[in-house]
Parts: structure tokens; sequence; C-alpha cells
């Protein structure tokens, strides 16, 4: 099983040349993201990172977790790990420092994302909802609430879940049953079911905190009659530490086909004492403020996954030997097909990162900056790479995670190789957190009634204006014009279409979003290839160029399939009979 | 004019192997002489070894009750009084040489060289250096060379000589700052840690049980050795796990690595590829670990290890 | 009591260096660079000192470029309370570098000073000795345990034979080898708080530090690569081979 390392060049790259992450410390509130702070945290988090939490990637995917009578025990070693990850305060990177965070950008804590979830994406999930559940508070608790659970939740003392879906209601959250009995004291009596709960139980910390979604008896049906509530484990007291135990058990858990080290649990409110989280029947509103950050978390996870399969089958490549390649070399690296594979994983997988990372700099610029207008032509951006970031990053981490599979052959199939388990873990990422289908949906719909598509369009054709007298770019520019005139065209076609029949868009989303997102990606490769240009006599820039003509070439090109499927509309999609399938 | 002193290791009783390689090295300066500098509490029957290390024109044998340990800060004062007839001054790259000779070098203001691999001339030598992976070719500048000698790098020299030996009174005032308190060796006790081991032992599936892996260990404590298997024998329940070496394993890089009736699959060697010396024993002459191995020995792994323990007694 | 540890910047560990095909060096354009491994466990040992309540004051130092810096940072991230950087764009061999280090203990009056046991990129294993020669200090090299006893240090070695324990007055010069401590991870307030730590610079003339004579690289060459084997017909073949090589 190779081991993990964070490819911190990589990584650095992306922060210095293609985001210049520096701006941000001009940033009020951001004044501590000094170059010397951003090369200490990535270099901190990946010795933790690689040393304590990656090797525990492939035993805990073995082990599993176990539940023995409402307690669940995660794989061997999760829980030391966890301690020390969160004792060395990294959980709390981005958040308030009135809360014990350190208040650093979000940015930064992608950076520290990206290595946690490919050194170990089942571990990365335990962090991962607390912060949801930070946010939640942060945003919308009032300050009694925020005195009694922020800081434990922000240092990791204390783990956060969102308990959002239940058996009727996972795509669609009105259809939450979930009930809420006002006790006129301010607390509430929660009862109900809620299912495929992410570390709803475990055995890290002394108190977890349940955020969950549930109706008033007075409430209106659907979407607007939801609240949200806190419901923690055990009751804390006056001394703000966890007291009686609360009626909500974890009454299983799933055997799922990946992550295996995720607890995913059936959790049980048995009239458990909740209190309301801002005001009644505003939950579903709350709940979609946190859903960007939750997003972008899964996209970070299919990058992580597609980084581990890419560190993976490249050095095996570069070791086995099977049959002379045509160019004379003895390992497989030197097939065309093997090479084939390998840049496309090393393409997909460095072009997802770049997206991320500037994805999250807009979010630090659409919180920190000090002029309105900035911050929200900031965020609208954040809107907008939400789907893609969180889409087409796990697509790719599918992608990826399969074509690793192929590259080691046989040897790719068995368990041993640790190669397999990527594939496994990777499918859910396409799913849960909205699933893609609803990624792209949200981008065909609100997004493009929002005009955020259309604008982001005319912005890359801008950028690219000024490339166009650069010789030396032009293996990308010139594609990447009559990409971007294909993008524009589809993106018109389709809101035409929109109009005379909304199973249009809803029928192409999915391949519009792969397109956008190809798009997109080539819009960063030319800036990578810009970077790249100014300092060709080391290798890594070297790289990055033939990486970014491989892209061009090869994988660029895929939206000339796309653009026909999107601009034949719903009609194939949707004329055959119920019965006929 | 080149003249050689070498500072001689020893236990108090014998002068030991790393000694005679480095009278080898200094072979290869074409030197006008190469004498030993023994010191000791009581040294004469460590001399008379010396004496016979063959190019070795003189021993000089200097006795102090306060040289029964070797101390650097006791041992480099008095050296450094001797050097000053002497162009070279060596001593085995051994944690001896290693703690000694900077010292000598400092105080005599002249730069050291740390593990000569090989000899270009009396002033240009190769060493290792990023852990061998690259070879630097140096250049020592003008004045006394201190330098250490890489000990796998050079033979034996042969114990065929007859030098002289002068006894030789150094009269300076010693430091009581740096006192022996005790030596523990290893052996008794626990095996070396396989990741960090120099050498390593190990068995395959040919050592057939688990009971029959005590010839293994049993090669290995003679050796001071740790004790590594094939991924076959832990499948097989002849050792535990934590003894893998092999790409889903260990991976490790001792100087030497012996390998019994291990057939030698790729990831298993993808764990030892960058050992120093690997040494096969296989019955079977067309086991692949015989192409990486640079010592391969057909033969029944139960004869020849004892035999192989006789050889080291 | 004051310790002083010396930390270098070298090519981090993992990196699998590349000899240049002009035989002009390594190839070290943006390479990782990191704290020397032997250092961080030094680091590692003087903090313990300090939280045991033997040391009030860790000063961390290292020469090199600008860049070094960044280690003195993780110095400081990890807990020292101070740093000194000599800055040099020069290659500083063993010798200038001890020298360096002996007119800083000039200034600093530690009572020890630790340093790792030679640094992964030369392999030269000479620092540590030579600063002690120069202060006319004791040494005490390869330190796989190190207790203090109000003057005296109790320090045991790693050496070819065992472990040997010696006793040396304070002040001394310790040197760190691998199993001495397992070197903390740096939590991510400190790295915050580092930043507020101070670092004082200094140029070699500023100490009045002449650079020693140094050893010239001629070339830089690609290690031998691996040569076929033999077999051998006999185990007293095989022994004699082995004894030859210095491993039997």
């Amino acid at each position: 099983m190779p081991e993990y390392k964070a490819p911190q060049r990589d990584m650095m790259f992306v922060l210095n040349d293609i985001i210049n992450v520096s701006e941000l410390a001009e940033l009020p509130g951001f004044e501590d993201a000094t170059p010397d702070i951003v090369q200490g945290v990535v270099d901190e988090a990946a010795k933790i990172i690689e040393n304590t939490i990656a090797p525990l990637n492939e035993t805990g995917d073995r082990e599993g977790c176990r539940f023995d009578n409402g307690m669940v025990t995660a794989p061997a070693g999760f829980k030391e790990a966890y301690q020390l990850y969160t004792e060395s305060g990294w959980t709390g990177l981005d958040k308030s420092i009135d809360f014990g965070g350190q208040g650093l950008p979000y940015t930064l804590a992608t950076a520290v994302s990206d290595m946690l979830c490919a050194g170990n994406d089942a571990f990365s999930l335990y962090p991962g909802l607390t912060n949801g559940a930070c946010e939640a508070l942060m945003e919308h608790g009032s300050q009694e609430l925020q005195d009694t659970y922020l800081e434990k939740l922000t240092t990791g003392e204390w783990t956060g879940t969102m308990c959002l879906t239940e058996p009727q209601a996972g795509s669609d959250l009105s259809q939450v049953r979930t009930r809420a009995i006002d006790q006129n004291d301010g607390t509430y009596l929660i009862e109900g079911t809620k299912i495929f709960i992410t570390g709803g139980e475990h055995d890290f910390v002394d108190n977890i905190i349940h955020l969950v979604l549930a109706r008033l008896p007075d409430a209106p049906a659907g979407v607007k009659g939801i609240s949200m509530f806190v419901v923690p484990k055990f009751m804390v007291d006056s001394d703000g530490n966890p007291g009686a135990r609360n009626p909500v058990v974890c009454a299983s858990i799933e055997e799922k086909m990946g992550i295996h080290g995720s607890s995913t649990c059936v959790m049980s409110f048995e009239n458990a004492t909740g209190y309301l989280i801002g005001n009644a029947n505003e939950g579903l509103r709350y709940m979609f403020t946190m859903m960007n950050l939750a997003r972008l978390m899964v996209g970070l996870q299919g990058l992580g996954v597609a980084e581990r399969a890419t560190q993976g089958a490249i050095e095996y490549a570069k070791e086995r030997k099977q049959a002379t390649a045509i160019n004379g070399g003895e390992t497989i690296i030197h097939h065309p097909d093997v090479r084939r594979m390998l840049m496309t994983m090393k393409a997909l997988t460095e072009g997802c990162r770049m997206v991320a990372y500037d994805t999250a700099k807009h979010y630090d610029i659409s919180k920190a900056h000090p002029d309105e207008s900035v911050r929200k032509t900031a965020n609208d951006r954040v809107e907008l790479m939400t789907p893609i970031c969180k889409a087409f990053a796990t697509d790719v981490g599918c992608e990826v995670a399969s074509l690793g599979v192929l590259v080691l052959g046989g040897a790719g199939y068995i368990r041993e190789s640790g190669m397999e388990q990527y594939i496994r873990d990777a499918k859910i990422f396409c799913i849960y957190e909205g699933t893609n289908t609803i990624q792209a949906l949200d981008l065909v719909g609100r997004k493009m009634k929002m005009n955020l598509p259309q604008t982001f369009i005319k912005e890359m054709i801008n950028d690219l204006a000024t490339e166009s007298g650069n010789d030396e770019l032009g293996f990308i520019v010139e594609p990447m014009q009559a990409a971007l005139n294909l993008l524009d065209k589809t993106t018109q076609w389709l809101t035409a279409a929109a109009l005379e029949d909304p199973q249009n868009p809803a029928a192409t989303a999915v391949e519009y979003l792969t397109m956008y997102s190809l798009v997109t990606h080539g819009h960063f490769w030319i800036k990578a290839a810009r970077a790249a240009l100014a300092k060709q006599d080391d290798d890594f820039y070297k790289a990055k160029l033939v990486t970014a003509r491989f892209f061009a070439n090869k994988i660029l090109p895929r939206i000339y399939g796309l653009a026909p499927v999107i601009m034949a509309g719903s009609e194939p999609v949707m004329t055959a009979e119920e019965d006929w399938l | 004019m080149t003249k050689v002193l070498i500072i001689a290791e020893h236990d108090g009783k014998h002068i030991n192997g790393s000694t005679a390689r480095a009278v080898t090295c200094a072979q290869g300066l074409s030197a006008e002489s190469v004498e030993i500098a023994v010191f000791a509490a009581e040294g004469t029957a460590l001399a008379g070894q010396a004496a016979t290390l063959s190019g070795v024109t003189k021993v000089l044998l200097i006795e102090n009750p306060a040289n029964e340990h070797a101390l650097a800060a006791v041992l480099a004062p008095q050296i450094e009084v001797l050097a000053s007839e002497y162009s070279h001054v060596l001593a085995p790259s051994t944690t001896f040489g290693k703690d000694l000779t900077p010292r000598i070098a400092a105080h005599l203001g002249v730069p050291q060289i740390s593990d000569i691999m090989r000899v270009e001339s009396p002033r240009i030598f190769d060493r290792p250096i990023y852990a061998g992976n690259a070879i630097v070719t140096v250049e020592a500048p003008a004045g006394i060379v201190v330098a250490t000698v890489r000990t796998a790098s050079f033979s034996e020299a042969e114990t065929t000589g007859s030098a002289t030996i002068e006894k030789r009174e150094v009269n300076i005032e010693l430091p009581s700052h740096t006192r022996f308190v005790k030596l523990e060796t290893s052996g008794g006790g626990d095996r070396p840690d396989l990741q960090a081991a120099t050498k390593v032992v190990s068995g395959g599936r040919g050592v057939g049980s688990k009971d029959n892996f005590n010839v293994i260990y049993s090669l290995a404590d003679k050796l001071g050795a740790a004790v590594g298997a094939s991924r076959a024998a832990v499948d097989a329940g002849f050792i535990p796990n934590d003894h893998q070496v092999g790409q889903t394993g260990k991976i490790i890089a001792p100087e030497l690595y012996m390998a019994f009736g291990i057939s030698g699959a790729i990831q298993h060697l993808a764990g030892i590829k960058d050992a120093g010396t690997i040494v096969a024993i296989n019955k079977d002459p067309d086991a692949p670990i015989f192409e990486v191995a640079d010592f391969g020995l057909v033969g029944d792994l139960f004869e020849i290890i004892p035999e192989l323990e006789k050889a080291l007694a | 009591m004051k310790i002083l540890v010396a930390v270098k910047r070298v090519v981090d560990f993992n990196v699998r260096i590349q000899v240049k095909a002009d035989g002009s060096g390594i190839a070290s354009d943006g390479v990782k660079m990191s704290m020397n491994p032997f250092d961080e466990i030094a680091v590692e040992e003087a903090l313990r000192l300090k939280e045991a309540g033997k040391a009030e004051e860790v000063i961390a130092i290292t020469i090199g470029p600008k860049a070094s810096q960044e280690q003195l940072r993780t110095a400081l991230a990890m807990g020292a309370d101070r740093a000194i950087h000599v800055e040099t764009d020069e290659d500083i061999q063993p010798l200038t570098a001890a020298r360096i280090l002996n007119a800083i203990i000039d200034k600093e009056e530690p009572k020890i000073v630790m340093l790792g046991k030679q640094a992964i990129d030369d392999d030269n294993n000479q620092t540590a000795q030579m600063l002690a020669a120069l202060a006319n200090w004791p040494q005490a090299t390869f330190a796989s345990q190190l207790e203090v006893d109000g003057d005296v240090a109790n320090v045991t070695r790693e050496v070819d034979a065992g472990l040997e324990t010696i006793a040396v007055d304070l002040p001394a010069v310790i040197s760190a080898d691998l199993r001495l401590n397992e070197p903390r991870y740096v939590k991510l307030p400190d790295i915050m708080k580092a930043k507020r730590k101070p670092i004082d610079t200094f140029t070699l003339a500023d100490l009045g530090v002449e650079a020693a004579a140094s050893v010239k690289v001629l070339k830089t060459s690609a290690p031998a690569t691996r040569q076929a084997g033999i077999k051998v017909e006999t185990v007293d073949e095989l022994v004699v081979a082995l004894k030859e090589r210095g491993l039997f």
C-alpha cells in the first residue's frame, strides 16, 4: 500500500502562482496569513496527516466501525489520531478566535482538508461534519447556544452531526417528519428517526452535538415548516460539562460500500431535549447557508481520492515491468495507453485542486473584504463554483480511482494493493451532501436564473482576450477560444429551451455541468501554463506545461461530445412510457 | 612527504578489523610511512597485534591509565601532540573514529574528511553524501589531512607484517570533565529493530514451519541481526506480520540482507532493493531472487545455516 | 540554564535527490527543504529539559540563507523561546560552523549546546565535536539518552558495541542520535505564536568569524549501480566474500 505524500509542491504552486494567496493577508482579520504562516501550516499539517492519519486509511477500511448496543467503536487508532489532531489545533484553523479558533482564512483550511481527505477520507468526516455544526451555530445560534457549545466544537473537544435525512426524506428534505414539541420552558422534545447520520455515534469524545431538522406541530407543510434544533447527546450542566444522558441513541450503523472508517448511523430521537436555533420554520434556510461549505468539503474528498489514486498508480507504473514498450522502456509507464491513463489522472486531479483553492479564496473575500460589492461578487463566484467543485471533482474522483485500478491491472483488483478502496470510497462523494444530479440541477436552475454561469463565461472570454497575443500559449488559448464560444452557445440554447420545457435543462443538467466544469478547468490551465512558462528550467514547471497541453488536446475536447447531447434536449430522454422500461 | 598516522581502535583485548581496513586505505596514499598509534591503559599485546598489520612501519604505544576507555576529549589532545610529524591522521569511520577525529581536526585548525570510500591521490578522495545516493570527489586544502575511513570500502590488511613498536610518553594535562561510566553490549536482549538494523536475516516459505524458524532466529542472534520474513512465510503463519519485508510490509535498506528459502517475488524484492549486499540461499537454482542477489548459494538452508554459524564462532 | 540548539536547513529526507548530469552537484531547485531530522530531535530534547525545569531558555540557531528562517520558525513553533540567524549565502562547512557557534557561545553562555549528530545532506558528523574542541568543552556524541543532574550530564551513547554511558561536566556539547526521542507534532496555535518570537540576525563579520579553509568539491557523481551478483559453491566461499565486505 503506497504511503501518502502530501503534494506540497503542487499545493504551494496553486496557492502562490495561481491564486496569489498572499492577497488574503491584506484583508482585515487575515493579517496573520503571511507567507511564513502559509508555509508553516502546509508543512506541519502535512507531517501530522502523513504520519498519524494516513496510515490508518487502509486499516480503517479493513476494520470498519463496530456497533454494540447503542455504542459505536471506530477502527483502532482513529480515536488517538483524532485527539492528537484536535489537540494540535487543526480543526479550529479557520474558526472564530472568540471560540478558540485561529481565525485563519478558509483557503488555508482548504489546503489542510486537501491533505486530510487524501490521507484518510473516512477520518476526515469526523472533523468535517463538526464544521457544519459550528457554522450553523455561528451564523444562527443565540448567544447562549454559542456560549454553551461553540468553543468545544471549535477545538474538537466535542463533535457535531447534521441530522437531516430520514427514510422518506433524502434529496427532498421537505418530507422530513421528525417532530419537535415546545415544552414552553425554552426546550423542545424531539422525536423521530434520522438515517445516514455521519458520526452520529463514536468513541472519540465526551459529547456529540446533533443538529436536527424537525417540524413543530403547527408548522406549515413543505419546506417552509422545518426548524433546526440542537440536541446534545449529554445535557450540558452549569459548569459546561456533559451531564445527564439525553435520549438520542444510535439504533444501528450501516454496512457500506466504502468509507468504512466513518460511522454511518441510524439515530433515534426518543423525546430528547432540544433547543431551537434561530427562528421557528427557518431551519431549511439555515441549512442552506452551510450548504456551500459542506459541498466544497465533499469536492475536496473527491480531489483527495483522486490524488491518492494518482500517486499510487504513478508509483506502480514506474516499477512494474511487463513487455518492452515501443519506445524501448522497460516499465509500464512507457506504454502509451498506461501513460494516457496516468496523464488523465494527473491533469484532472491538478485541475480540481486549482478550482477548489480558487473558490476557497473567493469565499474568504466574500466574508472579509471591506467593500460590500466586492464581497457580493466574490460570493456569486462561490455560489457558481459550488456545484462544480462538488459534482465535477467527485466525478473526477470516481473516474480517476477507476483508472487507478486499471493501471495496476490484476493487482489493482486485489485488496492488498490498496487501490480498489478508492473506487469504493469515491462513490458516496457523488451522492451525499446533494447528489451530483442535485448539484447539476442547481447549476442549470437557481444559478442560471441568477445569471452566474453566463457572467463567468464572459469573464473567461475577457481573460482569454488578454492572452491571445502570446504565441507560446497558443496551444491552449486557441482551443479555449473555441470551447468558450461553444459553451456560450450551449448556455444560450439551454436558457431558451428551459422556457419551452423545464424538462430540457433537467434532462441535460449533468452533461451541462460537466461541460461547464471542463471549460472552467481550461481557464485555470491557461493560468498554470502562463506561470510555468516563466520558470521553465525546473522540471516541475516543465511538467505543468506538458500537463496543460494534455488537458487542451485530450480532455477539453470532451465538450464536443457533450454539446450536441445537451442540445438534443429532453425529448429523447423522456418520451418512453414508464412501462416500456 | 606523505606520512600517515592511524589511530587504532580496540576493546582492550583486540585491535579491531576496522583498523586493519584503515591500513589498507592508507596504502593508497603512496605514503613514505604508515604508523599506528595505540592508546591504552596497558597495551603491549595490542601493540603487538597492530604491528602485524601488513604495510605498517611503526606502532606507537601510548600507555596511560586515562586511556583505558576511548574518550575523545582525553585522546584528542595526545594525538595532537603527535600529529605534527604526520601529513595524514586517519581513523576508521566507526563511532570511535567519528567521535574522535573532528575534535582533533578542529584543534589543529583544519577541516576533516569523513568516510573516505576511495583514494584518488594523497589529497583527493571520494566520499558518500545523501546517504550514499551521491558521491563527491573532494580535495583537502593545504595542511594536515584528518579523515575517517569508510570500513565497507576497504578490505582488511593482511597480518603478515612486523612493524617496530615504540613506547611514547605524552606528558600533557588531560581533562577530567569526561568520565566513562559503563558499556552495555548488545545481543543480550532484544533484537535490533527491523527497519533500522544494519543486518537482517530473513526466512521464506522454504523454512517450512513456525518451529523451523528457530534456525533463522539463531543465525540472526549470532550476527546481531534483525529477523525478516517474506509474505508467504507470514501468510503461512510461520512468523508474525511485523517481520514482513516487501512492498506491503517493510521497505528496508540494511547493509547485509540474507534471504533463506525466499523465492524472490517482485513484491519482496521491492522491499530490499536498496540493501547493501543481498545474499540468497535457496534449493531452487532458478529462484528469481538469484537475479538480484550479490551472492547466491544453491543448497539446503538447514545444512547451510549451521555451517555459517560455525564460521562465525 | 540556557540551552542552545543548532538546526540546519537540508533537503527533506523523503526527497529522492538527483545528481546533475554535468557533475556540478545535486539538483535542488524547487526541492522541498526541511529541518535536519536529527536536529529536530535535538530541539525536542532541549524542550523536554526545559519542561522538566532543568533549563529556563531554549535558543534555536541556524546558519544559512534567508530561507533558513523557516527552520527557526519551526523550532520556535515547537517551543523554543527565541532564535538566532547567522545569515550567509556561502556554503558553510563544519569547521566554519563550529567557529560561528563558538562565537555565539561566548555571547550567550549556554550550559548545553545540542546538535543533531549529522546533517543528512553532507553526512559529515563533525560540527558538534569541532565546536566542543574550539570551546574546550566536553562532547557527548550520538546521544540516545540524556539525564541532567545539576552540573553533570549523564549521556548514554549509541556506539558500535552497544550503549556507552559517560558523564560530562557542564557546559558541554551533545549531539542527538535517532533514538533519543520522538519529536512532537507542531500545534497550529504555536505556529501563530512563533511569529511573535524574536529572531536576531548576524553575519560572520558581526561575529568576528573568519571562514576556515574548505574542502573543495571537485565533482559529484551518482553511485555505482547494482552489479549482477555471483553464485558461490560453498559456505566457505560465502563467508570469505562477506568478510571481505566487512559484513561478517
